[in-house]
């Protein structure tokens, strides 16, 4: 198989990356960055536990996305929302403060989609939250306390930026 | 102000920051040099088969095999991958007949996508090209997708153990004509005024944890089999590994990572019997196995479907008289948990309402479906469905609300339980259903829904549920729990409870710091591998608060004793006189005479000598404390739930609009863990009400095993929710506290239906409710 050479900013991180043309973003995030944080749940892009955010603003499945597509975007991941000294993304921290989190396989791929629902929506309604977060599957907390978080979590931040 | 510290707080979950970071680990995150990947091949051609021939030769060749198993290269002993067997004693388990009869590969399929092969690679994609290259014949048989099917004369035996295919009835020793109740329900029956009875089927549901299964195992050097697993009994996994084996315990090693959520779905084992074989077949070198998500609907256990009959009496005022009822449920391919739930569904009955008389039969039959175990509630809300539409229409013809029904006829206090001769010592469940019913608005819906003619029409329903803390006496109930106190008087408190996501070791850390009288941070936790803590059955019959709860409280009186009494000998005074505030220990009422935790805790880790007169200058010993405990009851939760949905008579859909899951829990020691528990327990339970089953075409196949097509409630399908928690501390509990694990699930599902039946007065009797039967029912309704 022909390999590709792509670049590949992850977490702020720049790569330059040989790959399989059959590898998705996904594999190349988990097996050959070693960074487990996005997490395969299903494969075919129903579940939303591989979302990542690309160049900032937008979310996808990293499980359905080929990493050879990727090339010269910069990509985020839910450790990458933390900042060096340990500071967690406001969203992260309205998920710990709500008790967003039950087992926490969802949860990174939750958070992203939220930070991405924001970037777009700064003051989402609940409503527009959870149509938002219909490709995320949760089978732990109902919802109840994410829709919460995420809500809580959209004022703070829009506070905070006035 | 609370009497408490932390209890009582919804404290900030342990592992929570890990987990909106993604670091923690998960088994699928582990990479241990050198691993190696395997699969397991699974026929999907037939869901009832003989293996006629298995050549594995030109897979064998493919490029990164490095080695191929057909089912006799690889232990073919029989196990149970679930955990009953070893929870009774020998004698009950002889009585209630569970046996082993799983294989880790078969050359007889018994189910659309069982084992018949395992390839081990250099890569998942290696081992996944070569499967492609097995060549296999079948040999197909017959395919039974119910009880009838499989019961009926001449059907092929699923196992020589089990004539007729029956695998489970209960059990003759016990249960008289093989019923579970009381008094004579056909005598009962001649004093009803009305009768209700109807025929139900309940669904295959599945749990669907969003973590897929994966398994790592290696057999090292030294001899010892170590499995990383995200089981929810590691300590239950561990005596099965070294039967299955033939190895001492002490050569297993069970490694529990972060769970990505259970539900019952781990209760046991599921591929880890498979990837120890693996691991022992090929010595030194790590295996991993990641089982893809359209396989866990497939290989691990789901909730029991089945045919449920039941038939109740009731007076003119009211009163019960009588209730009959019989549970048949498709066990699936293999024997495990066919005595539980087959027993439980009834137990559920018995727990709930005070019959004059009640019969219950509880049978499992073997089926061509994917195994059935635990799930979430086990096998009571199946009975929840049949069981409170029938009291609905009953109350429906003498013309009783069915609030005040379920007030007026609820076991209580001193009553029985689902468990004869363990009455229950608490129950608020007048209080649950009053503060509900204020809560949804009962009496006014109800009067408003009564005179609906439009083409969108509401409705409102209540069901009520008991569940338990624990299933003693039934099963085992033990937990061993050690608590360390470090030099600086903080503790390490070791058990091997496990948490799943629900926040259990928050919680279980609370009651370790409340009963120590130590700050929250000054507990950690060790936990996580059966090596480093004492026994735990695993987490299972929502036990874990309660029994570990109560393992841990008597470890930490344990510890604190100890320190109390080395205080009392330094303040000489006695232990009965002191207290503990800011880890400082005070004689009462002299707040003068004291002396630090830290002092004596330091004292006992670095005994030294006086160098001049060579006297101890301190107590020595690090003060270790220990508790194997067995829980005096089961004390049952108690819940209540009301739903208010809509329902479009010309399409069929339903739309959830309010939800009120009310729960007498005897104490929240973490309310916004509780809460959790009742939302996510909710979602389950209005799923297996509304939309979630598992379905197969006539041959057997399974057609919806993806998330696409086994519909799960998104977050735009829920209702409003409202929690009513009722804290009526029970006098069995730690600190008071019930179970809450299972009991949100339950009482929606009776909820949901018996809206349904508010809004277009039809009772549908089949799980899931879809809008199809809808259509049809009300068709029907309209023809007649």
């Amino acid at each position: 198989m022909k390999k590709h050479s792509i670049s590949l900013e992850v977490n702020g991180t720049a790569h330059q990356l040989t790959i399989q043309p059959n590898k998705t973003l996904l594999d190349i995030l988990r097996d050959e960055l070693n960074m487990p944080e996005t997490k395969y749940g299903c494969g075919t892009g129903e579940c939303g536990a591989c979302t990542v955010l690309v160049d900032d603003r937008k979310v996808i499945n990293s499980c359905l996305t080929l990493a050879a597509t990727m090339d010269g975007k910069s990509i985020t991941t839910a450790a990458g929302l933390q900042t060096a000294d340990g500071t967690l993304h406001p969203i992260q921290e309205a998920f710990v403060e709500n008790a967003a989190v039950q087992c926490g396989y969802c949860t990174p791929g939750m958070v992203l989609k939220s930070v991405g629902l924001l970037k777009n929506n700064p003051n989402p309604s609940e409503d527009e939250i959870r149509e938002w977060l219909e490709g995320n599957i949760c089978r732990c907390t109902g919802y109840e306390k994410i829709v919460t978080a995420v809500q809580l979590a959209g004022k703070k931040m829009a506070q905070a930026g006035s | 102000m609370s009497e408490f510290r932390t209890v009582g707080k919804s404290e900030i979950k342990i592992d929570v920051k890990a987990k909106v970071t993604g670091r923690a680990v998960y088994a699928a995150d582990i990479n241990l040099p050198g691993t190696l990947h395997a699969k397991i091949v699974r026929c999907y051609e037939h869901a009832h088969a003989k293996v006629k021939s298995l050549d594995l030769s030109a897979a064998a060749k493919m490029p990164g095999v490095v080695k191929v198993f057909a089912p006799g290269d690889l232990t073919t002993k029989f196990y149970n991958q679930s955990v009953i067997d070893i929870m009774v004693s020998k004698d009950m388990r002889g009585m209630l007949g569970d046996i082993e009869d799983q294989k880790i590969l078969t050359d007889h399929v018994k189910h659309y996508g069982d084992g018949i092969a395992a390839i081990v690679a250099t890569s998942e994609e290696a081992a996944e090209r070569a499967s492609e290259r097995i060549k296999v014949e079948y040999e197909p048989l017959p395919v039974y997708l119910n009880a009838a099917e499989s019961s009926q004369e001449g059907a092929v035996q699923f196992t020589p153990q089990k004539p007729g295919n029956m695998a489970f009835e209960l059990p003759e020793p016990a249960f008289p004509n093989n019923t579970l109740g009381w008094g004579d329900a056909d005598e009962g029956f001649k004093e009803a005024d009305i009768i209700v009875e109807d025929n139900f089927y309940t669904s295959k549901q599945k749990q669907a944890q969003m973590e897929p299964n994966s398994y790592i195992a290696l057999y090292d050097d030294d001899g010892l089999l170590s499995c990383w697993t995200s089981t929810q009994m590691p300590k239950s996994v561990q005596p099965k590994i070294a039967k299955l084996f033939n190895l001492p315990m002490s050569r297993v090693r069970i490694i529990q990572t972060v769970v990505g959520g259970g539900f019952g779905a781990r209760l046991g084992m599921v591929l880890e019997p498979h990837i120890c074989a693996l691991a022992m077949a090929l010595p030194g070198r790590p295996i991993k196995v990641q089982s893809p998500r359209e396989e866990d609907w497939l290989t691990s256990p789901s909730r029991h479907p089945g045919d449920y009959w039941m038939k109740m009496g009731f007076k003119k005022d009211g009163t019960p008289v009588a209730c009959d009822a019989k549970f048949v449920n498709y066990k699936g391919g293999y024997y495990l948990d066919g005595s539980g739930v087959a027993f439980t569904t009834g137990g559920w009955v018995s727990g709930l309402y005070k019959f004059g008389a009640l019969r219950y039969k509880g049978e499992s039959y073997f089926t061509n479906q994917p195994v059935c175990g635990a799930y979430r509630g086990y096998g009571n809300p199946q009975t929840n469905f049949v069981l409170e539409q029938l009291v609905d229409r009953a109350c429906h013809e003498l013309n009783i609300d069915p609030v005040e029904w379920r007030k007026k006829w609820h076991k209580d206090v001193g009553d029985d339980g689902w468990c004869a001769g363990v009455p229950y010592a608490s129950c608020a469940l007048d209080e649950v259903l009053d503060e509900g019913a204020k809560a949804i608005d009962w009496k006014a819906k109800r009067e408003r829904y009564a005179k609906q003619t439009g083409v969108k029409r509401r409705g409102v329903g209540v069901a009520v549920m008991v569940h338990t803390s624990g299933a003693m006496p039934m099963l085992l109930e033990h937990t061993v729990c050690s608590v360390r106190l470090n030099e600086d008087a903080t503790a390490v408190v070791a058990f091997a409870c496990s948490d799943m996501g629900q926040g259990s070791h928050t919680t279980l850390r609370q009651i370790a710091a409340e009963t120590l009288g130590f700050p929250l941070e000054d507990v950690s936790l060790s936990v996580g591998d059966s090596n480093d803590a004492g026994y735990d059955i695993g987490a299972h019959a929502s036990r874990t608060l309660y029994v570990g709860g109560g393992a841990v409280m008597a470890a930490c009186k344990d510890a604190l004793k100890q320190l109390l009494e080395r205080a009392a000998m330094l303040l000489e005074a006695n232990p009965d006189d002191l207290e503990i505030e800011d880890k400082q220990i005070f004689v009462k009422g002299s707040p003068d005479r004291k002396v630090a935790a830290a002092e004596i805790c330091s004292g006992g880790v670095y005994p030294f000598l006086n160098p001049q007169t060579g006297a101890p200058e301190s107590i020595p010993g690090q003060i270790l404390g220990y508790s194997s405990f067995n829980p005096m009851h089961n004390s049952p939760p108690f819940g209540a739930c009301f739903v208010e949905l809509e329902v479009d008579t010309e399409t069929g859909e339903i739309k959830l609009i309010e939800m009120v899951n009310g729960h007498d829990i005897g104490r929240a020691i973490n309310p916004a863990v509780v809460e959790g528990q009742l939302e996510g327990g909710a979602q389950q339970g209005l799923g297996m009400a509304l939309t979630e089953e598992l379905y197969f075409d006539t041959d057997g196949k399974v057609l919806n095993n993806s998330f696409t097509d086994y519909k799960m409630l998104g977050p735009s399908d829920m209702p409003k929710i409202t929690n009513i928690i009722i804290e009526n501390p029970d006098p069995h509990g730690p600190f008071g506290a019930k179970s809450v694990g299972e009991a949100g699930l339950v009482a929606p599902v009776g909820a949901t239906a018996n809206a349904i039946y508010n809004a277009i007065g039809i009772q549908i009797t089949e799980l899931p409710i879809t809008p199809e039967k809808i259509l049809k029912a009300l068709n029907e309704k309209r023809a007649n």
